[in-house]
């Protein structure tokens, strides 16, 4: 895809909040590009526990961001009902939880004006029969599940339909500055072919989120981030259909959603200082079993199909503070904050938006682009809490039951699977090549779930490098798209890091029967680095 | 021990009890039924045979050029089980070759041949000596015959164009100077998709709609001289006769290639074992798992087995324990890091869990050669090194001290530990 030469705003980052600017940036008739340094949503947004928030976490801790999540999670459910799943959530006072807690939140609740219905414990179990039956309270809270790649796709496209452009696999290597400091250009690089490109520019805005730090720091100014690791187990099957928080301050292991076929349970929290160090230790999964077993005793017994982590986007306290001298507004968030370079740092035409969450992903946006029009003399009022967004290509969120259906009612039933685990077809893996030609088999994961059920990739791998090789070779895939021999190699390496740190029991014979597959049957360590581009055959 | 108080049925007694249906398992009840013993074989599922290729992967360490030089050097590994069994490997496997041959189905290939490399479905070369007769043509030297790759319609386990274009870019010393590939459709199964190797080999065991496919694949192939490489689906019960028939209906030399799971060759494998034991007055029960042990000091008594609806009691002079490593499930990980062996509850050493795993999926990992530790006659060892119970012999992968995918060994481990603990047996047996 050709990078235009020249914008309003060139927008760095592609996961929510990325492309939430760019959206609103292109709804107020301002020309932008966004540019991501590898697949879109495949930072934090994508490595996150699905949960769309209903405030009630941060009601006690927080209120500024719990009243945010609170409006946001209206705003969502309305513009973007087909990447939620309103599953409802509970807050749940296990006897490990404080008393006081207890309390408080049902005030905090009612001061904010978050719905949070208190339900009899015979109801709970009744609906949700798996909880641990020494859970002494409990209150219905809006939450939900929300697909994070199908948001940022439907947002992506939204934007588009207005006239912005994304590219991914696209870092950004330098600026360009006038004479008075500003940002005039901003230089990248294609991450597959190498080839550089600049784009002119009024104004950069930098969602970069953990990773902000590294973008203000290219730019000359400063920016400290304080990257929280988070990590999360997913449980491969559904232990609840809601999702249920811990009646406690946030906490390692207090929260539990369900998300598609499976269940996700997360949060550690740890300070990092490299938000590209994702390693899952074996203390976070035992400290987040333990914690998870408080919930749904017996949860460790269940069949854990990986462990993840993101870095969560937030930044040195002390930097809010330092802002906040050069700034007119008072009202300090500790939930989301905009930052404007060329008051701190002589750098002009950069802001940067940090902290915040998925879930208020609309309303960061809104905010800088707030400053930003303002700078650039654009008056158009933010109008993106207005416009539902495209729905999703599939259905979503989904069942394997609706997949299922989907799947019998295409082949009549006998519809041709490429991932048996999470039925995804042939002509759904094509769709999404059709549609992104470029894609890797990680990419076509984010698209599809391709790999995502038990077998983590065991039987799919080889199918789906062995149809990226046939897209190639009749020169339908991207010349920039990886050879299927790295692709397959990386994809593998990928889903087995997630692997590792939960492989015991069933999931480690697993792991070992897929060895035994690649590396026994298929010798796939022994493929050539790349497969001939030319067809051997005569 | 006490044990629940539960109704079962006591099973006659046998002189010996196989647990675990893998390649170990079956030849090691094989050649104690025909030696004379009561022999009852019991597994908790179908054992490894039905994920893997199907050939006999002996020994194929990094720069031995056979089989037989492999377990050399392996075998002067420390802790290696080729360091307690490399003896038995050649009666072992000409045994086994004996007692396939009975029921049809053929080795070619010796611990002399050597390690030959041979396509694998992805395109990649994988080493070996000793193949079924359906997959022996891919290891015979190539002079002017091109490598033709063939597909199947709908079936989406074999990808014979990509395999083509990888193997045309691999490193191939002696291999064919023109690879192709071909796609059939074969008849009756335009609109079947979800076609797995079983289900396809099932059709090629029909006589009538085996020789309609194969009109599909004759005319599939191009003019020339060719050496032809399919699915690992040709047929199940009449597979001898199905490969011929290939052959001979194509003019040309055609070899199979094992794909994703199931694997047809090995249910060939586990049907011809399974048959040589029955053969021989032994019995089989797949779906017996084993949920409990009577012990009496260093002796095991007898198992119960839970099948369907009911509890069965196996009392037996002996009992061995083929359950197989991690992927059979005969050795379980924990979350704690520590390891157990489901049946006896043997101690199994284990690294700690951070220190399972290398970075690299696709290279050997630590945890690999966990096992049972055992003495000479492989009677299983306690944590002093002492014979845990006087009774029993660990075979096959169960053992510890091998990196098997790397080393290409397990099929002769396997079969080499079954031969010695179906020999020490009946040592014991006359002796008695």
């Amino acid at each position: 895809m050709t990078l235009a030469a020249e914008v309003d705003v060139v927008v760095i980052g592609g996961g929510a909040t990325g492309a939430g600017v760019l959206r609103d940036l292109s709804m107020r008739g301002l020309r932008a590009t966004l540019v991501e340094r590898g697949d879109f949503a495949s930072g934090t947004s994508g490595r996150y526990h699905g949960l769309l928030h209903s405030g009630a976490r941060y009601v006690e801790s927080d209120p500024v961001s719990a009243r945010h999540c609170m409006e946001e999670n209206a705003v969502l459910r309305r513009i973007a009902p087909g990447t939620i799943e309103p599953t409802g959530g509970y807050f749940v006072a296990t006897p490990d939880d404080p008393d006081d807690y207890l309390e408080r939140f049902a005030a905090a609740c009612a001061a904010a004006g978050i719905e949070a219905e208190p339900i009899p414990l015979e109801a709970l179990f009744r609906a949700e029969p798996l909880l641990n039956r020494e859970i002494r309270a409990a209150y219905r809270v809006p939450d939900a599940a929300l697909e994070p790649w199908e948001l940022v796709d439907a947002t992506l496209a939204s934007a588009r339909e207005h006239g912005a452009e994304a590219h991914r696999y696209r870092p950004v290597v330098g600026f360009e500055r006038g004479a008075d400091g500003a940002i005039t250009a901003v230089h990248t690089r294609d991450a597959r072919t190498g080839e550089t490109g600049t784009i002119a520019c009024r104004a950069v805005i930098s969602a970069a989120g953990a990773w902000a730090g590294q973008v203000a720091e290219l730019a000359g100014a400063r920016l400290k981030m304080s990257p929280g690791k988070g990590s999360m187990l997913i449980l491969n099957r559904r232990l609840t259909s809601s999702v249920v928080n811990r009646l406690a301050p946030p906490g390692d292991g207090d929260i539990l959603v369900p998300v598609h076929t499976v269940c996700i349970l997360g949060t550690t929290d740890i300070t990092i200082d490299d938000p590209d160090d994702a390693r899952v230790t074996p203390d976070e999964v035992d400290a987040l079993l333990a914690d998870g077993e408080r919930l749904v005793p017996g949860l460790s017994g269940a069949r854990i199909l990986r462990a993840y982590s993101g870095s969560r986007p937030l930044y040195d306290a002390a930097e809010i503070e330092e802002a906040a001298h050069h700034e007119e507004s008072r009202e300090i968030s500790r939930a989301h904050h905009v930052i404007d370079h060329r008051a701190r740092d002589g750098v002009g035409g950069l802001w940067s938006i940090v902290g915040g969450k998925l879930t208020t992903y609309r309303l960061m946006a809104r905010d800088v682009v707030d400053a930003v029009a303002a700078a650039l003399g654009n008056e158009a009022p933010c109008r993106t809490g207005d416009e539902v967004l495209p729905a999703p290509a599939g259905s979503s969120p989904y069942w394997l039951g609706d997949r299922l259906a989907a799947v019998e009612a295409e082949g009549g039933g006998d519809a041709d699977l490429v991932c048996e685990c999470e039925l995804v077809t042939r002509r759904r893996l094509a769709a999404a090549l059709d549609e992104r030609a470029d894609s890797s088999l990680d990419d076509l994961r984010r698209t599809t779930r391709l790999g995502m059920g038990p077998c983590q990739g065991a039987f799919c791998i080889p199918r789906a490098a062995a149809m990226l090789d046939e897209r190639r070779a009749d020169g339908r895939l991207d010349p920039a798209a990886p050879d299927p021999n790295p692709a397959l190699r990386s994809f593998a390496a990928e889903r087995f890091r997630g692997t590792r740190p939960i492989a015991w029991g069933d999931q480690l014979t697993e792991l070992w029967l897929g060895a035994g597959i690649m590396r026994g049957t298929m010798a796939a360590d022994a493929l050539p680095d790349a497969v001939v581009r030319n067809d051997a055959a005569g | 021990m006490p044990f629940p108080m539960r109704s079962f049925e006591t099973m006659p007694r046998a002189d010996v009890v196989v647990i675990g249906a893998g390649l170990a398992g079956l030849a090691c009840a094989a050649e104690l039924a025909e030696s004379g013993a009561r022999v009852f074989l019991a597994a908790k599922g179908m054992a490894t045979t039905h994920w893997t290729h199907g050939g006999l992967d002996v020994a194929a360490p990094a720069g031995s050029l056979t089989p037989r030089v492999g377990v050399r050097v392996l075998a002067a590994e420390a802790g290696h089980p080729y360091a307690r069994v490399h003896a038995e490997v050649d009666g072992a496997v000409e045994a086994h070759r004996a007692r396939l041959g009975r029921v049809g189905h053929l080795l070619v290939g010796s611990l002399d041949s050597p390690h030959t490399p041979i396509p694998t479905a992805l395109g990649s070369l994988r080493p070996a000596s000793i193949l079924p007769s359906a997959q022996a043509a891919a290891a015979a030297p190539w002079a002017d015959d091109g490598l033709l790759l063939i597909g199947f319609a709908g079936f989406r386990d074999a990808w014979p164009a990509y395999a083509a274009r990888n193997l045309g870019a691999v490193e191939w010393p002696g291999g064919p100077r023109r690879i192709s590939h071909a796609e059939v459709v074969l008849p009756g199964l335009e609109r079947l998709k979800n076609l797995n190797a079983r289900s396809l080999a099932v059709l090629f065991d029909d006589g009538a709609w085996r020789a309609e496919a194969l009109g599909a694949i004759r005319r599939a192939v191009p003019p020339g001289a060719w050496r032809i490489g399919l699915p690992a689906v040709l047929g199940i019960a009449d597979h001898a006769r199905a490969h011929a028939d290939v052959e001979e209906a194509t003019g040309h030399r055609a070899f199979e290639i094992p794909s994703l799971p199931p694997s047809v060759p090995g249910v060939r494998l586990f049907d011809a074992l399974r048959r040589t034991i029955l053969d021989s007055g032994g019995r089989v029960q797949v779906g017996f798992d084993v949920v409990d042990v009577e012990r009496n000091g260093q002796r095991i008594v007898a198992v119960h087995t839970e099948a369907a609806a009911r509890t069965l009691r196996l009392a037996a002079d002996a009992f061995v324990l083929a359950t197989g490593g991690i992927g059979g499930t005969g050795i379980r990980g924990n979350p704690d890091g520590s390891l157990h062996e489901r049946v006896f509850g043997l101690p199994v050493e284990a690294p700690p869990r951070a220190a399972w795993f290398s970075d690299d999926p696709l290279t050997p990992h630590p945890l690999e050669s966990v096992g049972i530790r055992v003495d000479a006659e492989l009677h299983p060892l306690d944590p002093a090194g002492q014979v845990a119970y006087e009774n029993v012999r660990v075979i096959g992968s169960a053992l510890a001290g091998m990196h098997y995918l790397e080393q290409r060994c397990g099929d002769g481990v396997a079969l080499a530990s079954a031969h010695r603990a179906a020999r020490s047996l009946a040592t014991e047996r006359l002796a008695a």
